[in-house]
């Protein structure tokens, strides 16, 4: 793509997400959503593929639906309420709507429908920033609001992670499968966010350092589905060592660090005596181990001649620069014993 | 307990750092310098008492054997798996070696925890180098599924655990084993402590394993290269056997009525997995098996509470964890000779390998818990207890003791005695490091004979 038209775009989608970040009045956030929309379409493009179109398409028209509903919403709530600002929506009308409209934006169950065919007609580098930089802005306006309805937060949170984790088990997209993982992981930051918003955002944060990684991994790789991952020991036998422990982490094994948000968001749930809440949350977490396990089998612990699915993609050098994905896939693997740090640092914060 | 640590930690950097010529010599002599160190564990204060005690990590009469049984183990793996891995790029026996080690560091941080949510972290962190051993250096295909069953049978048990344990902390504040035991009793009188008593324990149950829950143990044992199924049978069994010990202090007064479907599902196990040994064909399954029957009067021991059972578990552990660790060596001798787990394949080895055939006799004899060996020991106080807790076990137990006689002279007379057959003529001979292996394992069990008091634990 021409630089100057890149920079342009990369810049729209930076400034939609600082605006929303700081805006107070709720057709600023609603503009800020809309510029991170219309910037990343034609990143979603670019490369004029009909399944990139039509993936572009659906973006637009489910964006733009929950960014009308937003608009009706506060609209509502202005004339119920006489003001336009963020964290002043007390009435449960508009709440219930600004809910669901940012619940499709992004993409949490039963709204979710369209995240596993979006992210699958991307490249991996426009899915990365559909998994993470598009994420930050609705939570922004999410975290600021807070809703008060516990039924409503908790089944979505609920249904987000059965469903993220029974939609992802029968793929072989690996785009496919980091869809549902994202919805299964927006699960798990939606259930905790009525008790203790800095820890959805501590989820959103070792989220997004996961999932980071996970798509640099597989861009380094050149691979979009399970088959041509297996000749990865051959070109790379580190990352092909490493990533089964990213994917472990996006799973939430101890000891790695993508145990951290699961065991504070249970320690709040049991808190708050949401107990068998906490035990379907932590048991849902086992349906997407078992397709990031999957995943891992598939790179690592089959070698050929034992695997005979394998095909064998191009050997072309690679050069993609190797920092972002050292440094998250670092961050992914080690935090863990470095929690107190963590949370002496985002915990003051939100 | 740095003292332990630390060498061990720094086993990681001599792997990767070692020339190839003497990768495995140095991390034999180094693990087991470590090892004989541990054994100092052993001579400290035993009075019911924690001793190398700071905030984060203690031992005491209970871990205390565990943590000598871990480190002792990581040289005989070392050990077993020089052979096989010999064909492999220096690299993959780098990784290989690396994985048995953090192994290692997690098992003892495992043990020597003081805090419930260090040992649950530290028990969940065990599995994954588990896997991948199993998943990747496995011998045949099937070991796909065997990694699948082994993660998720222990994590489906062991997550329930996690909430347990949290929704123990808001109620007590606390959860370290230095004051559960001083603390005052929980109010358990509702409907939910009862679902979160079974919570607390049956991570430790399915680990242990139970008769009901013990899918994954024959296949995680058959599938796992010669390391993988000497650190699960000798170690990680005992693992949840541990926490079982350390958190059914807290579960009283609910223990005394519903441990009953525990106690019989374990005493049935007993009978039940011994009788399927004596229809088995494959060596290393029926090792497997005998694992799970052995475990199972572990688990009745310490489902009854009293002392003697508590320390009959101990004892059987310890005494279980050396005889099936040298038991899965003696099939793996025979794996790397005809690269086939059938019994029938290989038999009449006494003509052939009669050193071997020794130790076979040795190893098979302590299966069985022969007198005056620890594996008697242990069995005889957790019937006795059994007995005293309840007449009736005596059938279960009596009968247990028979068939594990049964499969294990089965398993000796199929092997060892008999016509030899045609595949076993070319095999060749035995090799001084697999005497070391055997020796090394047998050595701490007579020892033990002399001062059992060693590994009696607190309860005695």
């Amino acid at each position: 793509m021409n630089p100057y038209v890149l920079s342009i775009l990369l810049m729209g989608l930076g400034l939609g997400t600082t605006v929303t970040f700081a805006s107070s009045h709720w057709l600023l956030a609603w503009m800020g959503l809309e510029m991170n929309t219309l910037a990343i379409l034609p990143l979603m493009a670019q490369h004029h593929h009909p399944r990139a179109v039509e993936a572009a398409t659906k973006y637009f028209l489910i964006q733009s639906a929950a960014a009308a509903t937003i608009l009706f919403a506060s609209s509502t709530n202005a004339w119920l309420s006489g003001q336009w600002d963020i964290q002043h929506i007390t009435h449960p009308l508009p709440t219930v709507m600004i809910t669901i409209a940012l619940s499709l934006k992004l993409g949490l169950a039963p709204l979710h429908a369209w995240l596993p065919e979006v992210v699958q007609g991307l490249d991996l580098t426009t899915g990365l920033v559909l998994s993470t930089w598009q994420k930050l802005a609705p939570f922004a306006l999410l975290l600021q609001i807070s809703p008060e309805i516990p039924l409503l937060i908790t089944s979505l949170g609920l249904i987000s992670m059965l469903a993220g984790g029974w939609g992802g088990l029968n793929h072989t997209q690996l785009r496919k499968v980091l869809a549902y993982s994202s919805v299964a992981h927006l699960g798990w930051m939606m259930v905790v966010m009525q008790f203790s918003t800095s820890l959805t955002a501590l989820a959103l944060l070792m989220y997004v350092i996961m999932t980071t990684s996970a798509f640099l991994t597989f861009k380094l790789l050149k691979s979009t589905d399970m088959n041509s991952l297996a000749m990865s020991w051959a070109k790379t036998p580190s990352v092909t060592a490493l990533a089964p422990m990213m994917l472990l982490s996006l799973g939430g094994l101890p000891p790695l660090s993508g145990f951290l948000p699961k065991w504070l968001i249970i320690q709040e749930l049991t808190k708050q005596e949401l107990g068998l809440v906490a035990t379907v949350a932590a048991l849902s977490a086992l349906l997407s181990l078992f397709f990031y396990l999957r995943v891992c089998y598939c790179l690592t612990f089959t070698s050929s001649p034992n695997n005979l699915a394998g095909v064998a993609p191009w050997r072309l050098e690679s050069k993609q620069i190797s920092l972002p994905l050292a440094t998250s896939t670092s961050l992914s693997i080690l935090l863990l014993p470095i929690s107190p740090a963590i949370l002496s640092l985002t915990l003051p914060l939100f | 307990m740095l003292m332990i640590l630390t060498p061990t930690m720094m086993l990681l950097p001599m792997i990767w750092l070692s020339s190839s010529a003497h990768l495995w010599a140095s991390v034999l002599a180094h693990s087991m310098t470590i090892a004989l160190v541990s054994l100092s564990w052993l001579c400290l204060p035993m009075e019911a008492g924690w001793s190398s005690l700071n905030s984060f990590i203690a031992t005491d009469p209970l871990s205390t054997p565990l943590l000598v049984l871990t480190c002792w183990l990581l040289p005989l793996m070392i050990l077993a798996s020089q052979n096989h891995m010999a064909k492999e790029p220096i690299n993959r026996q780098r990784v290989y070696i690396s994985l048995l080690t953090s192994l290692q560091i997690f098992l003892i941080l495992a043990f020597g925890a003081t805090e419930m949510i260090m040992f649950y972290v530290m028990f969940e962190a065990t599995l994954i180098p588990t896997l991948i051993i199993i998943t990747r250096w496995g011998n045949q295909t099937e070991r796909l599924n065997a990694g699948i069953y082994f993660l998720f049978y222990t994590l489906a048990g062991s997550l329930p655990l996690l909430v347990a344990l949290l929704v123990l902390q808001n109620s007590t504040g606390s959860l370290s084993f230095l004051t559960t035991q001083f603390s005052p009793p929980l109010q358990l009188h509702t409907e939910a402590s009862k679902i979160w008593w079974a919570g607390c324990l049956l991570a430790f149950l399915v680990k242990m394993p139970l008769y009901g829950a013990h899918l994954w143990l024959p296949k995680a044992h058959v599938e796992a290269p010669i390391a993988g199924s000497m650190i699960l049978a000798a170690v990680l069994l005992k693992l949840g056997g541990y926490g079982m010990m350390r958190i059914i202090i807290i579960l009283d007064p609910l223990t005394k009525q519903l441990s009953y479907p525990f106690i019989i599902l374990a005493l049935w196990g007993v009978v039940m997995t011994g009788s399927i040994c004596l229809r088995q064909t494959d060596l290393k399954s029926l090792i497997a098996y005998s694992s799970v029957s052995h475990m199972g009067l572990v688990a009745a021991g310490i489902l009854i509470q009293t002392p003697w059972g508590f320390t009959g578990a101990l004892i059987l552990m310890i005494a279980h964890g050396l005889t099936s660790s040298a038991l899965f060596c003696l099939a793996n001798t025979n794996y790397e000779r005809t690269h086939s787990r059938t019994m029938l394949l290989a038999r009449g080895l006494q003509m052939v390998l009669p050193l071997l055939a020794t130790w076979w006799f040795l190893f098979t004899l302590a299966n069985l818990a022969l007198p005056p060996l620890p594996n008697l020991m242990g069995e005889l106080m957790i019937i006795s207890s059994l007995f005293n807790w309840s007449n009736w076990t005596l059938l279960l137990t009596g009968a247990g003791t028979l068939i594990t006689a049964s499969y294990s002279l089965h398993m000796f007379l199929t092997t060892q005695r008999g016509p030899i057959t045609s595949p076993v003529l070319a095999i060749e001979p035995t090799h001084t490091r697999e005497h070391l292996l055997m020796i090394l394992h047998l050595l701490p069990l007579l020892l033990l004979i002399l001062k059992p008091a060693l590994i009696w634990g607190w309860a005695l």
